[in-house]
């Protein structure tokens, strides 16, 4: 399902010619709405649900909705990017919380 | 021998100075003066206060002096159009030069003494200055003592040619006055007392009366103030004028106010009335991207370094920087010069190095950098100009992909902390401190010094050069690797040294906490606090506040 964008929260990546969701969607499916510059979706039905943009979003602006084949609302998928962990958090549609945390750098 | 081109825009007395001291000091200098003659506001004076020597003897030296160096290029009726940086340290400059030629030129530094405007004196409706005759500003009763003035250099009244024998000075028109300029502009007080001694050494029947506010005479002004005082005996009335009255069949202005002291309605009767005004915030174009402060002025960091502005390589002189005199003017010209050999001539600081395999070339450090120092080169990557850079790291704070580090400041420090951490058997809580190394080490130093039994235990404090150096990312990792609780100490808003530091962490802890609501990780444990130097007590109650909260919460769900 669709990245859906916290307006308050992206800041366009401040008027850069390419914002770093536009760069790292696979699918080139981000780009910069409006006036003023705020990312959107062009076609939420081609999303994979990859979870690049929201792990890459340096204003943490960027959230996913899950597939109803993973979980129904309001379950959620929410990724934290540490300096070399990251970690993952789950959230049920029962509310019950399951945590994840990889190291994913070594150097 | 220090080698550089310095473009002085501007050829008043503070852009002179500059540019001669600069010349002086080996420096190619390029001078623009945007009208068709040298000398600005400074050459339309009759007299300089306090020696009342005309201001003609030090420009016509100055003009001189600069004429004689081979390294000064001085272009008249020259406008700039355009400042943009275009490598570490250089800004390429255009400049408009009538009647129809462009100049570009590669320069390491500007130094802006266009001056100010001085307040438009109609804009004060009950004073009638452009409709009643014989009302006029300070600047306008200079020159009628010049040779091509409206009177042909003699005293007497600009409109009717009459003798003038009564001349009334209004202080503080349009200054000091939320309607017109708010602030004092700080020389009109001297001015119409230097006035008035030259009205008086020039004619001998005249009476001069001046309407004031305050008297501002700082420092050694007061004892000229005392001296003009004693010495012509004007008639001081503490008031502001209400309004002036004319009478066309006599010609006379009478002046109402009320004066302060007395509580009673005076009036009195004049051939002239001067207003003294004060001037105006500078039309600066944008392309210099100065920062200005609340009354429209360059901001610089006040009081430590008055003369630097946020923008590495651009410094002001003279008017534009705040209304000043001839004196004040010349002393922040070298002042501006003196920055200006600093930075050619500087050890080069700590700046962020750039890892270009994880570089994204976003553009982030561009936008963010508080100093301009930091530009996007010709293949897109970022360059740090060492010589601009004053390592404050919010670059680095704000990099998304953390691939630009001030050397041995960086999240390495950080990943450290974390897996020590996480090898103890069974750690305290422990909080990670993120302290700004100007003002909240300071403090914690002497904390640290003061407090002897346990109480700081299990708080590892960090030093970071500005609270804008810290990640977003570092937080996270702490948070990740089973930290319970961020604290970071950074200035109160208004004395970061930095200007950008508090207000771009606010914005990012903001975003960082709404997103860890959502992950139901609470957020208060990540907390701001604004710590001055003297505030040591303050961080030890926040500390144990941050403390009993974070008990309360429990230790972090991903320990």
């Amino acid at each position: 399902m669709p990245p859906k964008v916290d307006q308050q929260k992206c800041d366009g990546c401040k008027g850069e010619k390419e914002a770093l969701c536009e760069a790292i969607c696979p699918g080139d499916l981000m780009y910069m709405k409006g006036d003023v510059p705020r990312a959107d979706c062009r076609s939420p039905r081609d999303c994979w649900d990859c979870m690049s943009c929201v792990k890459v979003c340096p204003q943490g602006a960027i959230e996913t909705r899950l597939p109803y084949q993973l979980g129904y609302y309001p379950a959620k998928l929410i990724p934290l990017m540490g300096s070399k962990r990251v970690s993952w958090t789950c959230i049920s549609q029962d509310d019950k919380v399951e945590r994840f945390n990889y190291k994913n750098r070594n150097d | 021998m220090t080698k550089g081109k310095i473009l002085v825009v501007g050829g008043g007395i503070a852009g002179l100075t500059a540019a001669e001291k600069l010349a002086r000091a080996c420096l190619e200098v390029v001078l623009a003066e945007k009208s068709s003659a040298l000398g600005g506001r400074v050459a339309r004076l009759h007299r300089y206060y306090p020696r009342l020597c005309p201001p003609r003897c030090g420009l016509e030296v100055l003009t001189g002096s600069i004429q004689s160096f081979s390294n000064v290029e001085i272009h008249l009726l020259s406008e700039v159009v355009e400042v943009k940086k275009t490598a570490p340290g250089l800004h390429t400059v255009t400049i408009f030069k009538q009647p129809d030629e462009e100049l570009t030129l590669d320069v390491n530094g500007l130094i802006i003494a266009t001056g100010a405007d001085l307040y438009d004196a109609s804009l004060i409706k009950e004073y009638g200055y452009g409709q009643l005759p014989g009302v006029i500003t300070a600047m306008e009763l200079e020159s009628i003592f010049r040779p091509d003035g409206p009177t042909g250099g003699l005293p007497v009244h600009p409109a009717t040619g009459g003798p003038l024998r009564r001349v009334a000075f209004i202080q503080c028109a349009g200054s000091r006055n939320k309607n017109h300029l708010p602030y004092c502009s700080g020389y009109c007080c001297t001015v119409t007392l230097k006035q008035v001694q030259y009205l008086h050494q020039s004619l001998k029947d005249i009476q001069a009366w001046i309407f004031y506010q305050d008297i501002r005479t700082p420092g050694s002004k007061e004892e000229y103030y005392r001296q003009v005082r004693e010495e012509y005996r004007p008639v001081l009335i503490r008031g502001l004028p209400s309004g002036i009255d004319y009478r066309a069949d006599t010609g006379d202005l009478t002046v109402r106010c009320v004066d302060t002291l007395s509580d009673k309605e005076v009036r009195g009767n004049f051939d002239l009335v001067v207003l003294a005004t004060g001037m105006a915030p500078p039309d600066l174009p944008d392309f210099y991207r100065i920062e200005r402060d609340s009354f429209g002025f360059p901001a610089g960091h006040l009081p430590c370094d008055p003369s630097e502005l946020r923008r590495s390589g651009i410094w002001a002189a003279g008017c534009v920087q705040s209304p000043m005199d001839a004196e004040d003017s010349v002393k922040s010209a070298l002042a501006a010069v003196a920055q200006c050999l600093v930075k050619l001539q500087q050890q080069p600081a700590l700046y962020p190095r750039l890892d270009p395999r994880k570089c994204d070339r976003c553009g982030r450090c561009v936008k963010e950098c508080p100093y301009g120092a930091c530009i996007l080169g010709s293949d897109g990557y970022p360059l740090v100009d060492p010589g601009d850079c004053r390592s404050c790291g919010i670059c680095q704070g704000g990099c998304p992909l953390l691939c630009l580090n001030l050397p041995g400041q960086g999240g390495k420090r950080i990943e450290e902390v974390v897996d020590r951490v996480l090898s103890q058997e069974n750690p305290t809580p422990p909080i990670l401190l993120f302290l700004c190394g100007n003002d909240a080490y300071p403090a914690w130093k002497k904390l640290t010094d003061l407090i002897e039994d346990n109480s700081l235990q299990g708080i590892i404090p960090l030093v970071v050069p500005c609270i804008g150096a810290v990640n977003a990312a570092w937080i996270n990792e702490a948070l990740i690797g089973g930290l319970d609780g961020v604290m970071l100490a950074g200035c109160p808003d208004d004395q970061c040294h930095h200007s950008a530091g508090p207000p771009l962490t606010a914005t990012r802890m903001e975003n960082l906490k709404e997103t860890l609501a959502r992950m139901r990780l609470e957020p208060q444990r990540v907390q701001i606090t604004a710590i001055s130097m003297d505030d040591s007590l303050k961080l030890s109650g926040e500390l144990q506040r941050f403390k009993k909260t974070l008990e309360k919460l429990g230790p972090n769900p991903f320990r």
